[in-house]
């Protein structure tokens, strides 16, 4: 063995590389804008190309280190196994703080290299410059980190040739491979329009044009952050046992706030466009997405807090806290430098508006945001004030946010068919008439199926509200441009709509459902439960280099059999159940075995949980992705003197509409 | 007559019926929420509002951990003994540990707070919007001036040309 390996030695220096093509970046992009040097600004988009280079590259090693199993790396040594399956021994490298930096720098590297590629043409631009300059800074404060308190490539203990390998729960599902990177192009996928909002500050051209620049980039990093947490909760669901897809861990809650204030600077956005206002709400979104992202990882990456799904705690959180402070300190200066120019002459006519429906649905975004971070935060605040530990949990959460929801829902219901300025009574009853039907229709449904809880049913009912109002605009769309319907930012945000209405109403469903029952079985017994049965048929064993499992056979209904397992990850030493679900289209049946067991044993605990509706929370999650795509496509084009507001109030009955 | 026929039914008599449908529904469907059902149930739904003492943030419910099993197992007997109430077996569990392991903090001292904060921004949201539609109402719209006429004019002629073209 080396005493310096070639791959911590290669991987390091491509670090090293990529902090100074960062730096070099700033300072020739910030020189070529001070002295108006065109030369300087075209060279921009190479150090992009390069410091991307330089992140794949030291990925590149820290996947060979793996792969050979390099044991003189001290990180190969916590995360790395001789008998972890390829699989996971890939995915180990974001399996804890240090591999994850790395990632991220790939993302993040990888976006900064695809935004010059895109813009290399206008690179003589100033906002563009001042754009990848954000995002140099950005790009060089993840390779310090991975320089310094995130080194993934420090040389290890000497003599060490094999190691306990990724945590138990990050070896058993293949949602590894697609969770983590996904949620991370989310993350820093908001680097973009943050770069161009404070380039817009910075310039002084604060109008709308980086808005626009960054409509798209800003549509797939929310995309890619949504089905990053559906996954995430798939993954959980499929993992953990337990069978909840969200607890409000403070992992999941930093993932979900970004995603919040994201969501609500995707309507507000709209307003500046059309009217040209709410200039400085939009860059606070934008800047409060950005800082949430890093906040986030600073809660969750720096062990203040424990998760479950933290997997690892290091030295980086007075590194994060501090660039946290950096971004919000420099983005209220500028905002503040630049209070004159944001001021917008418009005024929003009626609160019975589209836009002021947008900024209702903003308030609440933000309340339900600062809920969220209360809840994570509060026990940090607590502990630091009173001296005093105390959990906050789901019920919190749940009971917070549930009218927050809620209320969301009855906006989505309504917002869609407000046409812009102002909106009559006749035009209201016109339009809202058949959607509350449907809403009538979803409420009669849920009572006829045994429905019962009044939060539940007022989801159910303003879920299929919502929907009537989304599937109205899509109808009236298609009949208006054929296919083209169901594309463009309007169409495709209703199909998103779609998405989020079937996951509200199916997750409302399984939290209000689930019916538990606990059984110890004798081999050869069989339940009854929830008009299924169950048969337990015995109990096997099942033993890797990784693992020794012991299974459950389970028949269902006297046909396919499932095998709950409890397995024993041998190098941790660690005790892991896994489910086995019976997954369909009404209920899921998620069965788990309990307690310790071995496969002399007799009889097991069985604990059977009958979860309505789960499919749909992934079948929501692929709508919204599907609405996302179609969203981003360019849409018909209207007419630049075809009316986008509400016409007076005098001919407005008698009018068709126009969205 | 099918737009008059549309006009019609929309009125608000048809306002009136479907408000009478979800009032009758909500009424049906409240009148029979029940909780748990089963004895099982109520003990899931008692290990949600308490913390794993050795976990990493889990709840009773979520955790799989030893000690998870051991209150769960508390739980399991006072349900069973039949003598207190659901919040009654929480404060017990709590109490009888040194750490809180209540998830929901309480309402009074400094614990409060996370409950009025976001009440108070709610609040503080609404008087917000109310003053600036007040001010918006006062400000009214913006007069076009000629100048401005001028650039719709100018845009619009570009406009058609370009369709003529």
């Amino acid at each position: 063995m080396l005493a310096v390996s070639i791959n911590a030695a290669i991987g390091r220096g491509a670090i090293l590389l990529g902090l100074l093509t960062c730096l070099s970046g700033i300072a020739i992009t910030v020189a070529g804008i001070r002295k108006h040097d065109l030369r300087a600004l075209k060279s921009a988009p190479r150090y992009a190309y390069l410091a991307f280079a330089a992140a794949l590259l030291a990925f590149i090693m820290m996947e060979r280190a793996l792969i050979t199993r390099d044991f003189s790396m001290k990180y190969v040594q916590q995360v790395g196994s001789r008998d972890t399956p390829a699989l996971f021994n890939f995915t180990a490298v974001w399996s804890a703080l240090e591999g994850s930096i790395l990632l991220w720098l790939l993302a993040l590297t990888g976006l900064i290299a695809a935004v010059a590629r895109k813009f290399r043409a206008r690179v003589g631009d100033e906002l563009l410059a001042w754009a990848m300059v954000v995002m140099f800074v950005v790009g060089l404060f993840f390779f310090l980190l991975s320089f310094g308190p995130a080194n993934p490539f420090a040389m290890g203990a000497l003599g060490v040739n094999d190691g306990p390998g990724p945590n138990p729960l990050l070896q058993n599902h293949i949602l590894v491979l697609f969770h983590p990177p996904i949620l991370y192009v989310g993350y820093v996928g908001f680097t973009v329009p943050f770069a161009f909002a404070m380039a817009a500050l910075i310039t002084g051209r604060v109008g709308e044009g980086w808005l626009l620049e960054t409509r798209r980039w800003t549509l797939y990093a929310w995309g890619f952050l949504t089905v990053g947490i559906i996954l995430g909760s798939w993954w959980s669901y499929e993992v953990l046992g337990w069978s909840g897809v969200w607890a409000w861990d403070p992992v999941e809650n930093a993932s979900f706030l970004p995603w919040l204030t994201g969501t609500a600077y995707l309507h507000s956005v709209l307003v500046q466009e059309r009217r040209g206002m709410l200039r400085v709400w939009n860059l606070s979104l934008v800047i409060a997405t950005f800082s949430l992202t890093i906040l986030g990882t600073f809660l969750t990456r720096s062990g203040v807090i424990n998760s479950v799904h933290a997997f690892s705690a290091g030295s980086v959180g007075p590194w994060l806290l501090t660039f946290f402070a950096i971004i919000v300190v420099v983005a209220i200066f500028l905002v503040g430098r630049r209070g004159d120019q944001l001021r917008s002459p418009g005024a929003i006519d009626s609160p019975l508006s589209r836009e002021g429906a947008f900024l209702a649905n903003n308030v609440l975004f933000s309340i339900f945001a600062f809920v969220v971070l209360l809840g994570t935060v509060f026990p940090l605040i607590v502990e630091a004030l009173n001296n005093r530990r105390i959990v906050v949990g789901e019920p919190f959460f749940d009971r917070m946010t549930m009218p927050l929801g809620l209320t969301l829902l009855f906006l989505m219901a309504i917002a869609p068919v407000l046409p812009w300025r102002k909106a009559s009574q006749e035009v209201l009853r016109d339009r809202l008439f058949w959607p509350a039907w449907c809403g009538v229709g979803a409420l009669a449904l849920s009572v006829i199926v045994g429905a019962d809880g009044w939060a539940s049913l007022a989801a159910f009912a303003l879920g299929g509200f919502a929907a009537g109002a989304a599937l109205r605009q899509i109808a009236l769309a298609s009949r208006r441009q054929g296919w083209r319907g169901v594309v463009g930012r309007a169409n495709g945000g209703m199909v998103v709509h779609i998405g989020v209405i079937i996951i509200a109403v199916a997750f409302s469903a399984s939290s209000s459902y689930t019916r538990t029952q606990e059984f110890v079985m004798k081999v050869g017994e069989t339940v009854t439960f929830a008009d299924h049965t169950f048969t337990f048929e015995g109990l096997s064993l099942e033993s890797d280099d990784v693992k020794t499992s012991v299974k459950a056979a389970i028949r269902i209904d006297g046909d396919s059999v499932y095998s709950p397992a409890r397995s024993k990850y041998i190098k941790q030493g660690m005790d892991i159940g896994t489910p086995s679900v019976k997954t369909g289209f009404v209920n899921d049946l998620y069965i788990t075995l309990e307690g310790n067991v071995r496969t002399t044993d007799t009889e097991a605990r069985i604990k059977i949980f009958v979860k309505p509706l789960i499919m749909w929370l992934w079948i929501g999650g692929a709508l919204m992705a599907l609405g996302t795509v179609l969203a981003a496509f360019p849409g018909k084009r209207r007419q630049p003197t075809a009316p986008v507001s509400a016409d007076s109030v005098l001919t407005q009955s008698t009018t068709d509409e126009h969205v | 007559m099918t737009n008059l026929f549309n006009k019609k039914m929309k009125r608000w008599p048809a306002w009136v019926v479907m408000l009478f449908c979800v009032v009758a529904l909500m009424l049906i469907g409240t009148q029979r929420d029940s909780g748990p059902s089963t004895p099982q149930e109520r003990i899931e739904s008692i290990s949600q509002r308490l913390a794993c003492p050795t976990c990493d943030g889990e709840s009773v419910y979520e955790s799989r951990g030893a000690a998870s099993q051991a209150i769960r197992k508390e739980i399991a007997r006072q349900v069973a003994d039949g003598q207190l109430t659901d919040s009654q077996i929480v404060k017990a569990i709590d109490d009888s540990y040194t750490a809180d392991l209540k998830l929901v903090p309480g309402g009074t001292g400094f614990d409060a707070l996370i409950w009025i904060l976001p009440i108070v921004l709610l609040v503080v949201a609404i008087a917000g919007l109310v003053v600036v539609f007040k001010r918006w109402k006062t400000q009214g719209s913006l007069t076009a001036t000629d100048a401005d006429r001028d650039l719709v004019e100018t845009a619009l002629r570009q406009v058609s040309e370009n369709r003529d073209s």
